[in-house]
């Protein structure tokens, strides 16, 4: 069995493309579920209370409903029901931000309650109104105690995106497909779409826990 | 637009036989992943050196994968570098269970590393062997750690089982797509899909939750 690197040479510029695709949407949708998973947990922990179980329902439907059925519903079905037309990277980006902004908003609350309750009534007793205790003292905590969850979700992320593959974003498992339907060589193109998602991810988990080894202290109290 | 909900009523078979199958590959890669971890975790912990290499190589590899491309390659791949001319479902099968098979040793070894080492000194002082010491004071102690995650990783199995439909296997979310494209009611199938795999979902997840909160070990 030859290996012929010349399918991968040829194509080469095809398959960056779709190494960019992926990062731009790992990065965009990470950033995006990050933010509203804090907006949940807060709104969850410290909102009107009739919200609550509704972001309960939320975050336990996104448990219980695979990816592919978020991105497939969100490019097909959700044209439909709202008459807007959006691009499969869109439609990528809105799926994969609604399923893992419950998983993000489940990462900060519980880092937002695994700091002491004497922090935040010390704080009141020195005076500080509750936005002023959730941005000076608890959110500074919880974030650094957050960092490895937010790791392992930023993996997540990454992988999910191959699944944005399925509702033809441009991606790199997409690429790969193309590129291994069109040269007949599925070996060495899927093997080496194998190599690159390996050298995209193994760094990021193993980046993410060196920060967290340097920062630990500071979210101690 | 008109929306025709009656397809999904009319589909109900076949759309009963796509959940059957979902829950049949979930039960058939948990029954191999569980014993295939258990394997590859004491391989890591206490095996010679080159296997705890390979162990580990194997476990750091698949974490770091879509499984996606994981159930392509061996479909398109596996039958060319083997000569073997496996089922979509059994090559679905195998992918799945290389995947879990990952997560699950590094399950069972976190869990074995909890225990504390003055048991397994203890245990040894009191005249066990190594394995005596594994198998009557360590592992029954880590079960109890070990039991949530895995009930955690067989609800993320579940859902995972909905890619194996990119190789035509017929689980649910292939015989949904399918059941689309023949009825052209998009959007009556794509839902029906979203709502039983919600229906299937959300009692596993909170079935996980309690548990998790039943047999949470507080030091």
């Amino acid at each position: 069995m030859d290996f012929d690197l010349a399918v991968i040479a040829d194509n080469w510029r095809f398959l960056a493309y779709g190494v960019l695709v992926t990062i731009v949407l790992s990065i965009v949708s990470g950033a995006t579920s990050l933010a509203a998973g804090l907006a949940l947990a807060l709104l969850r922990l410290r909102g009107p209370r009739w919200l609550r179980p509704l972001i309960v329902l939320y975050v336990d439907s996104m448990r219980a409903v695979p990816v592919l059925v978020v991105l497939v519903w969100t490019f097909f079905a959700l044209p439909i029901v709202t008459g807007l037309t959006m691009s499969p990277f869109t439609a990528a980006l809105i799926g994969l931000t609604v399923h893992l902004a419950a998983y993000a908003a489940e990462i900060v609350r519980a880092g937002i309650e695994s700091v002491r309750p004497g922090q935040t009534r010390a704080a009141v007793a020195l005076g500080m109104s509750p936005a002023q205790v959730m941005r000076r003292i608890v959110l500074p905590q919880a974030l650094v105690r957050m960092l490895p969850a937010f790791g392992s979700l930023l993996s997540i992320t990454i992988k999910d995106t191959a699944i944005a593959s399925v509702i033809a974003v441009p991606e790199l498992m997409r690429q790969s497909e193309t590129v291994a339907g069109q040269s007949f060589q599925p070996i060495e193109v899927f093997t080496f779409a194998m190599l690159l998602y390996f050298v995209l991810l193994f760094p990021v988990t193993r980046g993410v826990d060196a920060v967290y080894r340097r920062v630990a202290h500071l979210g101690r109290s | 637009m008109t929306f025709d909900w009656s397809v999904v009523w009319q589909h109900r078979d076949a759309l009963a036989a796509g959940t059957a199958m979902t829950f049949a590959l979930t039960v058939a890669t948990m029954a191999i992943a569980v014993p295939a971890g258990i394997v590859v975790a004491v391989l890591r912990l206490y095996g010679p050196a080159p296997l705890r290499v390979a162990a580990t190589a194997y476990v750091e590899l698949f974490r770091n994968l879509p499984l996606i491309l994981v159930v392509y390659w061996a479909f398109y791949v596996v039958p060319i570098l083997t000569g073997l001319g496996l089922s979509a479902l059994a090559t679905g099968l195998a992918a799945l269970s290389l995947n879990v098979t990952a997560y699950n040793a590094e399950t069972f070894r976190a869990g074995i590393n909890s225990i504390r080492r003055g048991q397994s000194e203890a245990a040894m002082a009191l005249g066990m062997s190594r394995s005596q010491a594994l198998r009557r004071v360590v592992v029954p102690q880590a079960l109890r750690r070990i039991t949530p995650v895995l009930a955690s990783t067989w609800v993320s199995l579940f859902k995972d089982t909905s890619l194996v439909s990119v190789i035509a296997v017929s689980e649910l979310a292939y015989v949904s797509m399918q059941l689309r494209a023949q009825t052209f009611r998009v959007l009556e199938m794509l839902t029906a899909m979203a709502v039983l795999y919600w229906l299937l979902g959300y009692p596993q997840a909170k079935l996980v939750d309690w548990i998790q909160r039943r047999y949470q070990v507080t030091e």
